[in-house]
């Protein structure tokens, strides 16, 4: 019950912040690059397939890109709300448990995630067809590939935990904000070396665009599920016998 | 007998090489205001923090309403209300929404809400955004948080700080409201005796992580020690030909001395005395020590022990 109790708490600190607007607008500056570059291109070939390159463009802008630098920054707000006016005394000194607490900011990093996700994949929907609708050319193309869209964004999720497990904990731990964007700027912009590299399977910000891959897919979901729960331990466990400052 | 709210046992806590808090033994009953005095550093919030569980002592144990905190301490907590030092509060949600998420985190009923407002005089304000707050509103919503669950124990660490007059003096009467009308216990810290004699019946006074004394306001008050204040010209010479003749003299404030006398017939003997040496004396007055000197006394008397070692 407590952990509902602060689950509930935590959904009300969500009002008014950056960190629920970005859930919107990451999304929308994706599909917008989606529309850019098909409105840029004046013909398409017979064998053009709308689906796949919509959702080919989203997902993996998403995965290697977005999804990372999302992940950065709602850790980094949502535990700015309790760092910024040292609330953590205030909540710890509630009869709350510390693992819950802990577990609820993960918790809500994945909800946000999820729901960022979600709206991703309905906004590059409706890109596709608007532009069904707008180029004659497209007008036979059939329905998006829903089996293919649930699969895949699935796995991004699954083998995004890790990364997700290693910002709360940083996040929580320290209450520099560069810390935590320092991080997450640095995982990112090094995935873009250690993606033609062969160790580059194993590195955690590379995880969720990895599943694209038939060959690193495996590899990259069993990382990031067993590597995400390994993280959350070890923070969490990290969070319960800290002093609190 | 009387019941125990606060009870610890050898708490000690270091950090690194410091000693913060040293053998702790505090003894707080139901429905006291105790006064936990101490200048800053001498380890008031590091007590507070080890009495909430924020941090864990390296030794001791905290009881509370004769429970031990370790074992117990969700049950415990759902008894207590807290501010610790700086006010916790989202400034982007209005103040019925801070109130709100400190509610949903205790479980408590909605109705709660209202009452804490109604008792911080917050009611009309609580509509708006925290960010606009005054810092005297924002302690006050503080307050108010640290009474949603209707606590038996109320620990509030320098709940003035930061306050101008005008707010210390509501936060003063608010105490004095809570202990009388509501009957909580509260465990209050300051660095600021004047503050704490207005409102506790009970004083513990730390410094450099000791307790150095502990007990009603009444016992602190016996500690005061009635002397002589002599002002002569030539202070210096008057302290040795007094030290001489047996008197305990002491350098006191605005060029005074202090002896260790009450008597009229002291104070006609210390006259002749100085006079008989040729120096001008121009008063001579019996005085009582301010709580503010027992106070100065015990933790200079333990620097100076400290020192020595």
């Amino acid at each position: 019950m407590i952990f509902f109790r602060v689950l509930h708490a935590e959904m009300l600190k969500l009002k008014r912040t950056l960190a629920f607007r970005m859930v919107f607008v990451a999304p929308v500056l994706v599909v917008t690059l989606i529309f850019f570059i098909l409105y840029e291109k004046k013909e398409f070939k017979p064998d053009f397939d709308l689906w796949d390159a919509v959702l080919k463009i989203a997902l993996n802008s998403w995965a290697v890109f977005m999804m990372p630098l999302l992940i950065t920054l709602e850790t980094a707000l949502l535990s700015g709300l309790e760092h910024g006016e040292k609330q953590w005394k205030h909540i710890l000194a509630l009869p709350v448990t510390r693992k819950s607490v802990y577990l609820v900011k993960l918790l809500t990093v994945h909800m946000l995630i999820l729901i960022s996700m979600t709206l991703l994949i309905v906004l590059a929907i409706c890109v596709g067809l608007v532009f069904i609708k707008i180029r004659p050319a497209l007008a036979n193309t059939g329905m998006p590939p829903w089996g293919w869209i649930l699969k895949h964004s699935a796995y991004v999720w699954l083998a995004s935990w890790l990364i997700m497990a290693i910002h709360t904990w940083v996040s929580v731990r320290w209450a520099s904000f560069a810390v935590t964007l320092g991080t997450g700027i640095a995982g990112t912009f090094f995935a873009l070396f250690a993606a033609s590299a062969k160790l580059g399977k194993f590195y955690p910000w590379l995880l969720p665009v990895n599943v694209f891959s038939d060959e690193r897919l495996a590899l990259a979901l069993w990382i990031g599920i067993v590597g995400g729960v390994v993280a959350t331990v070890l923070g969490c466990w990290d969070f319960v016998r800290r002093d609190v400052a | 007998m009387q019941k125990i709210a606060i009870e610890t046992r050898g708490l000690t806590r270091r950090f690194g090489a410091q000693l913060a808090v040293n053998e702790v033994n505090l003894q707080v009953p139901e429905a006291a205001v105790y006064g936990f005095l101490g200048p800053n550093g001498a380890g008031k919030t590091t007590t507070i923090r080890m009495l909430l569980g924020l941090i864990r002592p390296n030794a001791g144990e905290v009881k509370l309403f004769g429970e031990s905190f370790t074992d117990n301490r969700l049950k415990l907590l759902q008894r207590v209300g807290a501010l610790v030092e700086t006010p916790s509060l989202y400034p982007h949600l209005t103040g019925r929404e801070n109130l709100e998420v400190t509610r949903r985190l205790l479980g408590a009923k909605r109705e709660l809400i209202d009452r804490a407002l109604g008792i911080v005089k917050l009611t009309a304000d609580a509509h708006r955004r925290v960010r606009e707050y005054s810092l005297g509103m924002r302690q006050r919503l503080s307050l108010a948080l640290a009474l949603l669950n209707n606590p038996d124990l109320l620990i509030l660490d320098e709940p003035a700080n930061g306050l101008d007059p005008a707010g210390i003096h509501e936060m003063r009467d608010l105490i004095r409201r809570l202990a009388s009308e509501f009957g909580i216990t509260i465990f209050l810290s300051s660095h600021l005796l004047s503050e704490v004699e207005q409102v506790a019946n009970h004083i513990g006074i730390i410094h450099q992580g000791k307790l150095l004394f502990q007990g009603t306001l009444a016992e602190l008050q016996a500690e005061r020690h009635e002397h002589l204040t002599v002002g002569v010209t030539q202070p210096d010479q008057a302290a040795k030909c007094l030290t001489a003749a047996g008197w305990q003299v002491q350098h006191g404030e605005d060029g005074l001395l202090n002896v260790a006398a009450t008597t009229r017939e002291a104070a006609a003997s210390i006259n002749s005395l100085l006079v008989g040496q040729r120096l001008d004396v121009f008063h001579i007055a019996q005085a009582q020590a301010s709580l503010e000197d027992i106070f100065l006394n015990l933790t200079n008397n333990s620097a100076e022990q400290e020192a020595a070692r």
